[in-house]
């Protein structure tokens, strides 16, 4: 039965007397107030992700200076705006979404505390309006706070105020997770959590570590900037602001791989291979991950060599270990889970006969491929104390990013987004062949204007946040026009990348509000993966026996180009003058 | 099971692992001890580091130890030649005091880098070789001293790679290394 407020009927499901219905996707046994909040979160994540795309166009266009779009008074704040908005709203409430699902759906439960979960949206919906509001209305002396804010920069006490809001009602929503958590180990101590719901408790212990830094960043800045307290040192704020500013990106990290083992599984009949690898993976994420906010640091002045050391290489690459085991571990899995299914003839067949057609499987796939390759190699790169010397604060530092939250975590979550639309919202994707191509464009434009963002950062060491920089510095006949013809194609594939989010909400919005109800669930037995998902449950048949040469080779290609471009970066470090003791 | 929505059951802790997987494991390890051992070594034996001393100081502190390295300097049409191998920058907004300063290739200076106002970025490339750069955070309240020997002769450009407000993109200075004597 719909709400009286839900007039496009997008969260009147059918469920039985005790609230509950059958996914036939996934054969989860899903609570009708789970569902309902996750959608709730999905939707606002969007509109978050419309609101930070719109930046993207006017940053994306001043920054390629033969367009030249905005002057340095609106440049920063639109900068802001689009940090902010999908930094951290479209994520965030994403992520939320994903502790739901991760949660208590795939434990089969109600979501508990279910007032408290709704109390936290309007929290975090208030917070976001008012980090809005506080970037826009940005005025002289004050200046645009960018993602960072960093004191002694004048930016607006309420500013502050609003981001604490945020991070406060984030927190909330998270409690009912937690809440669902603590019941199903109380009711079944001795049962082992699915792995996805394991990783969803890890991504939320990482998560409110982060936050709590968060507060205790931003709420002393604040109390500054209304003259309460005299003083904030600017090395001790980037030291705290930074446990929630990669917090957060560790947050992002780990949720997209929950996604990637949930959404592989689904649509592509993965398996884990090893529980305990895949698991001790988490767990070294959980102590070591942290550490890596130190990277940022690598280039201050107010913090030690081995303090920097230590904590940039997550005590001796623990982290760093951890993703090279779910290098592994995933793609292993597909192609394990698929030679089972009789899909994987050869080297590659379980690859060449998979669902490419499919956004859902695309985007995933996508995410882990250019995630990998692009995100996560540059972050290694840049993350070591002496490379980050070339990086630092370079258009590079942007590309790195992109690729991860991009690449990465965006495409990842759109995935999951395809998903929901039509397994939990229930309707037809508006048309099959634009949502099929999407990731595509998506994936393949940024990809290149990722590139491009590396090379023209690396190579003609172009600063990032600035506006004129590149055909012009005023005041001096200096200027690093060499990099425009990179920069050109920067621009061209920025604005495909663009064109191809549109399409991402053009498809989103319009499947919601004019998709097809799908009332049969032979509507949707095009998502499951090939020979259904039973057969991952039987013990007689374990996927650890299969063959996973495949995923080996392509490791090694993956290793390869790793120790390529460490070689490269640190040849040209060698070519630098002689600096530091 | 082997499901991911799924609870393990049984001993899913002693279930063998992949001899691939295993493999994989082993590499990924001497790789994450490479990576370690290579970053920790250069910082001895490397030419390259962000490293030097660090000293708190106040923005007027660190003025007055401008202005008498200033006095003590001698202005040349090119910049600032510094009396000894100390060489004094503070960054402001929208400039670099202290620049244009004069140096010597193949000398041996001690950068000291400060703040006078909000945080900068201290960007420096050679003008011919815009992929020779690096890249420094300048902070107020911390005097940093960056040791420096530049081994080519030409004009080094400075630009401020951290937000610092409305003028940030007209932040620029310069350094000019002259053939050692
Ligand atoms: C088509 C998509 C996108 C394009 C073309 C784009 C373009 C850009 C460009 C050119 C900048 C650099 C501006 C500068 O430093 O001067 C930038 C900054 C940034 N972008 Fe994006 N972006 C896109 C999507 C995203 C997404 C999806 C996210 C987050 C999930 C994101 C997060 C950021 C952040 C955090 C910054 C840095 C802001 C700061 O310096 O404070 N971008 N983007
Ligand atoms: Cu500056």
């Amino acid at each position: 039965m719909a709400h009286r407020y839900d007039v496009l009927g997008l969260f009147d499901n059918e469920y039985d007397d005790e609230g509950f219905r059958t996914c036939s996707v996934t054969g989860l046994r899903i609570h009708r107030t789970v569902e309902n909040h996750v959608k709730l979160f999905g939707l606002t994540a969007v509109v978050a992700l419309l609101v930070g795309g719109i930046f993207a166009f006017t940053v994306a266009t001043t920054r390629w200076e033969a367009i030249g779009l905005l002057g340095p008074d609106a440049f920063y704040t639109h900068l802001s705006m689009h940090a902010w908005n999908l930094l951290i709203f479209w994520m965030v409430f994403m992520e939320v979404a994903i502790l739901y699902v991760g949660g208590p759906m795939v434990l089969g439960r109600r979501l508990p505390w279910t007032k408290v979960a709704t109390a936290g949206w309007l929290t975090m919906v208030a917070g976001a309006v008012a980090v809005n509001y506080t970037i826009w209305t940005t005025s002289a002396p004050n200046e645009a706070p960018l993602l960072t804010a960093y004191v002694p920069m004048p930016v607006s006490p309420w500013f502050y105020a609003a981001a604490c809001l945020f991070i406060v009602g984030t927190v909330i929503a998270a409690l009912p997770f937690f809440v669902a958590m603590w019941r199903e180990k109380r009711e079944h101590p001795g049962k082992t959590l699915p792995l996805v719901a394991f990783a969803a408790f890890v991504t939320s212990i990482i998560a409110v570590e982060a936050l709590v830094g968060g507060l205790v960043a931003f709420a002393p800045a604040m109390l500054w900037r209304l003259e309460i307290i005299e003083w904030v040192d600017a090395a001790w704020y980037r030291q705290m602001y930074w446990i929630i500013g990669h917090g957060t990106q560790q947050i992002n990290l780990v949720a997209m791989i929950t996604v990637w083992y949930f959404l592989t599984h689904v649509v592509a009949g993965a398996e884990v291979v090893s529980e305990k690898v895949s698991r001790t993976a988490f767990i070294l994420y959980l102590f070591f991950i942290n550490l890596g906010a130190a990277h940022h640091l690598l280039s201050d002045p107010a913090v030690s060599t081995g303090w920097r050391i230590w904590n940039t290489s997550y005590a001796f690459y623990g982290a760093t270990f951890a993703s090279l085991i779910h290098a592994f571990a995933i793609p292993a899995g597909i192609e394990a889970g698929r030679r089972k299914r009789g899909k994987g003839g050869g080297l590659f067949g379980w690859l060449t006969s998979a669902p490419w057609g499919n956004p859902v499987f695309s985007s995933t796939i996508f995410s882990i491929i250019l995630f990998g390759f692009l995100g996560g190699i540059t972050g290694v790169m840049m993350g070591q104390l002496q490379l980050n010397m070339t990086w630092h604060n370079t258009f590079a530092t942007v590309g790195h990013f992109h690729a991860t939250v991009v690449l990465g975590t965006t495409v990842a979550f759109m995935g999951l987004l395809f998903f929901l639309i039509r397994t939990m919202f229930r309707r037809q994707w508006l048309s099959t062949r634009l949502a099929a191509i999407q990731p595509y464009l998506y994936a393949g434009a940024m990809g290149v204007a990722v590139l491009m963002m590396m090379y023209v950062g690396i190579l003609y060491g172009v600063p990032r946040r600035t506006v004129e920089v590149v055909s012009n510095i005023q005041g001096t006949e200096f200027d690093l026009a060499a990099a425009s013809p990179l920069f050109a194609i920067f621009g061209i594939f920025a604005l495909l990348a663009i064109a191809a989010g549109v399409l991402f909400i053009l498809l989103a919005v319009g499947s919601l509000l004019f998709g097809k109800r799908i009332d049969d669930e032979s509507n949707v037995s095009d998502l499951v993966a090939d020979g259904g998902l039973a057969l991952a449950e039987d013990p007689d048949d374990p996927v650890h026996a299969y063959e996973m040469r495949g995923t080996f080779v392509l490791c090694l290609v993956f290793l390869a180009a790793f120790v390529i471009t460490y070689l490269l970066n640190w040849y040209l470090l060698t070519q630098l003058w002689a600096i530091g003791a | 099971m082997t499901s991911p929505l799924k609870p393990p059951e049984g001993d899913w802790w002693s279930q063998p692992v992949n001899r691939r997987e295993s493999i994989w494991l082993g590499l990924g390890a001497v790789w994450s001890v490479i990576l370690f051992g290579w970053m920790s070594v250069w910082t001895t034996a490397g030419e390259q580091n962000p490293i030097g001393e660090t000293y708190r100081i106040e923005s007027e502190a660190f003025r007055e130890k401008l202005s008498a390295y200033k006095d003590a300097a001698t202005e040349t049409d090119e910049g600032l030649v510094p009396p000894g191998t100390d060489v004094y920058i503070q960054a402001m907004r929208f400039y670099w005091d202290g620049a244009p300063v004069v140096l010597e290739a193949g000398t041996e200076y001690d950068i000291h880098l400060n703040s006078m106002d909000v945080q900068h970025g201290f960007s420096l490339r050679p003008e011919d070789a815009l992929s020779k750069q690096i890249n420094l955070q300048v902070l107020p309240g911390y005097e940093w001293v960056v040791p420096m020997t530049f081994d080519e002769p030409g004009t080094y450009h400075i630009i401020c790679n951290e937000f610092c407000g409305q003028g940030h993109r007209t932040m620029h200075g310069t350094i000019i290394v002259t053939e050692g004597s």
